[in-house]
């Protein structure tokens, strides 16, 4: 026991002894705590974040009607059942929409002739938070909206909220137009309606065309999300939408692996420097191993001192560098995403924990110091 | 005198030097790494972006409606205007045509198919479109591109049909529902017309296109009786993300606004382009891609541009910690030059240009070694390396002088105010 109270008090005046040089090591240690758990925590978030991003280009998975041999019908449709079951399982960051497509001919109060029209009847199905610019296109509630696109509303010689008339075989829906922003696409030739003034024109009370569902996750999330969905509703065709699912894999394992490679490289660079600067300090302590050992301190003894020292430095360095670090991430994901990135509470021990491991491998080089011998430190030798 | 205590000093002590020396270049060769691949990144990664095809759509000015539903049009083919096929090499000869990697113009056709093994005829719809078309520039040189460019999402089992032959591809689904397969005969019939193709392969595309008939341009045109037209092209180019300025009108902009607007790859700037040399376009940037795709590499490259940031901070950290360790252990070198008459500004001078030395010796071996990295990491991730730039090399020696000097600073200016008489005491 006196012992062991005898190698802290040592351990407590190494550290006294030479404050000024603590206080480097200390600063390196735990800055590249910081650093590693800043760049951990963003590391894990930007690919949570990334798949959340690309979101932005809409939905990725589409239930359509499977093709029946049998079925002779003009138009293919599914029933507003397999929507339901769809919404029910949605994954919490998801959203998706019903559709039902028909021509119709509209007539306007400024157009003299109708004009054939695609017709898309829209129900959303969950949340859609993000999804681009849908807070445009879904009409709300009963309200007798239609958003109608750019070029639709340029044939249409179309003013906001003038008086549209929608017309299929002899069935009439007015509504009150809205003029959207350009996509580029299909959309812009298209009206938009709520669904069930498209399932009334085109008389399929309780159909719909397809649902466009748009769910985050990493690829393999998504396939297995697709897997499962067509499990859930087996009369419908579910498939990913391959021009969006495609190019996000692709796009999601460079960026991934992109992120990775880099983290590796700050990582073990911060080690190397932490090490490089840890290991000149402790080739300093020549004169204090020589005389322990003349005074008959056993070498193992003497280099236990020395690790507890570094261990206890590394701990400490980590401790309060990893807590900056998470901060400075939380920071950082702001600015880049403009969300804060959440901490994970998994990358706070495990950047103490690197630091440690540094921090002790770093005083490898004193096992040089246990081959010396007192009498030629003494001498001014070595 | 000076050269040689530089000299001496490097001789004396060749690992101790050494030591410092090597994480120097260690921790400029990943900053040099991370520098490289986040000036690399953007150009990359544009070029992943065009797996989601085309990013510009361009039309007939004076057009009736489209009835188009997931990118296919359902009009018949009496409706609606068309655009020449002729003049579609001159979108290689606007400003940015080496941006432009692919193009395809596309014509539908309702089409009634009857296979020989069943006696009823289907409805369906046949895309015209290019898979793989030289296209003669106007300098008399040919360009190929086509769906297999644009669309390269389109999974096609079995071959894509050529663009000379009557053949065809048809979509997954309508070829699960009728039978067809790979080597089968269509006939096809639109208004009074008809046509034979032999089937190459099973396309799976994932949109509407797996329950219509994918065919050569020249086969719709010949079923629609339009020679040399088509109805809608899909351009795919590189961009730059676009910003507040991308989205100005240019006919609003002044001179001087203008022309910065048009040198920059926006694609709202390469659609304007394209419609200054194909008359009666009108030309959309297709928002969900174009933006989807501008902020997506927007987020990835502050996130590089912040790892390279943590790698230097890192690197200075370890340079500045050693140079001033190497500082610190020649304590009782500093006194005794002291002694012997070396004023403070000397010594200053002398460790200054030592570790001056260092700094570039390292950097520049770090600068080379952090080359070599980045390869390696670039042909990893995407398969190309990234080009070597004397902006780096420039930056990161001048990075290497910055952090060596700062590190030992504080340990010099201490040195300059040591005694030299305690310090040859050995106290």
């Amino acid at each position: 026991m006196p012992d062991r109270k005898m190698f802290w008090r040592i351990v407590r005046r190494l550290f006294a002894a030479q404050r000024g040089r603590l206080l480097v090591i200390l600063l390196a240690l735990g800055a590249s705590a910081a650093i590693t758990a800043a760049l951990l925590n963003l590391q894990v978030d930007a690919r949570d974040r990334l798949t959340k991003e690309f979101r932005v280009f809409g939905a990725n998975i589409i239930v359509a009607p499977r093709d029946s041999k049998s079925s002779g019908a003009d138009v293919l449709t599914l029933d507003e059942s397999i929507a339901q079951k769809v919404r029910q399982s949605l994954p919490p960051r998801a959203s998706a929409d019903s559709y039902l497509y028909l021509v119709a001919n509209v007539s306007s109060t400024g157009s003299a002739q109708p004009v054939k029209a695609v017709i898309a009847g829209k129900r959303t199905e969950g949340i859609n938070r993000s999804s681009w610019r849908s807070a445009i296109v879904t009409p709300r509630g009963n309200e007798n909206l239609c958003s109608v696109g750019v070029k639709a509303a340029q044939q249409l010689h179309l003013q906001p909220t003038d008086h549209l008339t929608l017309k299929n075989d002899n069935r009439e829906e007015p509504c009150i137009s809205e003029i959207d922003d350009a996509h580029g696409d299909a959309q812009d030739s298209q009206i938009v309606v709520n669904l069930d003034a498209a399932q009334r024109l085109a008389s399929l009370p309780g159909k719909v065309s397809l649902v466009q569902v748009s769910v985050a996750g990493t690829p393999r999330q998504i396939r297995d999300y697709i897997a499962a969905l067509a499990q859930t509703v087996p009369s419908a065709d579910v498939h990913g939408l391959r021009q969006f699912t495609d190019a996000e894999a692709k796009i999601y394992n460079r960026v991934s692996g992109l992120l990775t490679a880099t983290t590796a490289l700050v990582l073990a660079l911060t080690g190397l420097c932490v090490m490089a600067a840890m290991s000149n300090v402790a080739m300093e302590r020549k004169n204090d191993v020589g005389l322990m050992k003349a005074i008959g301190g056993a070498t193992r003894r003497v280099l236990r001192l020395f690790l507890a020292e570094a261990a206890l430095l590394g701990l400490v360095g980590g401790i309060v560098g990893a807590a900056a670090g998470l901060l400075l991430s939380i920071w950082l994901g702001k600015t880049v995403f403009g969300v804060a990135a959440r901490p994970r509470l998994i990358v706070y021990p495990i950047s103490v924990a690197l630091t440690i491991l540094v921090a002790i491998i770093s005083s490898y080089p004193l096992r040089r110091l246990a081959n010396i011998s007192p009498a030629s430190v003494f001498r001014g030798e070595a | 005198m000076f050269l040689r205590l530089v000299a001496d000093s490097f001789g004396r002590r060749p690992r101790r030097k050494l030591l410092t020396g090597a994480a120097l270049a260690l921790g400029m060769a990943v900053v040099t790494a991370a520098f490289s691949v986040s000036l690399d990144v953007g150009d990359r990664l544009s070029h992943e972006f065009r797996a989601l095809g085309a990013n510009l759509l361009i039309t007939p000015q004076a057009d009736s409606l489209p009835l188009e539903i997931g990118g296919v049009d359902y009009r018949p083919v009496n409706s609606g205007s068309y655009l020449p096929q002729q003049d579609l090499g001159k979108i290689k000869t606007i400003f940015w045509r080496n941006n432009i990697v692919g193009f395809a113009p596309v014509m539908e056709v309702p089409a009634e198919v009857s296979i020989a093994s069943q006696a009823s005829s289907v409805k369906t719809t046949l895309v015209g479109t290019w898979a793989h078309h030289s296209v003669a520039l106007p300098d008399e040189r040919t360009y190929a591109t086509g769906m297999e460019q644009t669309n390269s999402w389109w999974h096609v089992d079995g071959r894509w049909f050529r663009d000379d032959a009557a053949e065809c591809i048809v979509g997954k689904s309508f070829a699960a529902r009728t039978g067809i397969k790979p080597g089968d005969t269509l006939h096809i019939n639109s208004a009074d017309r008809s046509i034979a193709l032999t089937v190459t392969g099973i396309l799976s595309a994932g949109g509407p296109e797996d329950d219509a008939i994918v065919a050569p341009l020249q086969i719709a045109q010949q079923l629609a009786n339009k020679p040399g037209q088509y109805r809608r092209l899909y351009v795919s180019a590189l961009t730059k993300p676009e910003d507040d300025f991308a989205r100005r009108n240019p006919s609003t902009m002044n001179a001087a606004d203008l022309e910065r607007w048009s040198c920059s790859p926006y694609a709202s700037s390469i659609a304007y382009q394209v419609k200054q040399v194909l008359p009666g376009v009108d030309a959309h940037v297709i928002r969900r891609v174009a933006e989807g795709e501008g902020s997506i590499l927007t987020r990835v490259r502050t996130l590089l541009w912040l790892a390279s940031f943590a790698a230097l901070l890192a690197a200075a950290l370890a340079v500045g910690a050693s140079s001033a360790a190497s500082v610190i252990e020649r304590r009782s070198e500093i006194g005794l030059m002291k002694a012997i008459g070396a004023g403070s500004g000397t010594i200053g001078f002398l460790l200054a240009a030592e570790q001056l030395l260092l700094a570039f010796v390292g950097g520049g071996v770090g600068y080379a070694l952090g080359i070599i990295l980045a390869r390696i990491l670039g042909e990893k991730i995407f398969g190309v390396a990234p080009q070597p730039s004397i902006l780096v090399f420039v930056v990161i020696l001048a990075l290497a002088a910055c952090v060596t000097l700062l590190g030992s600073a504080i340990p010099l200016h201490r040195a300059s105010r040591y005694e030299p008489a305690p310090i040859l005491r050995g106290e």
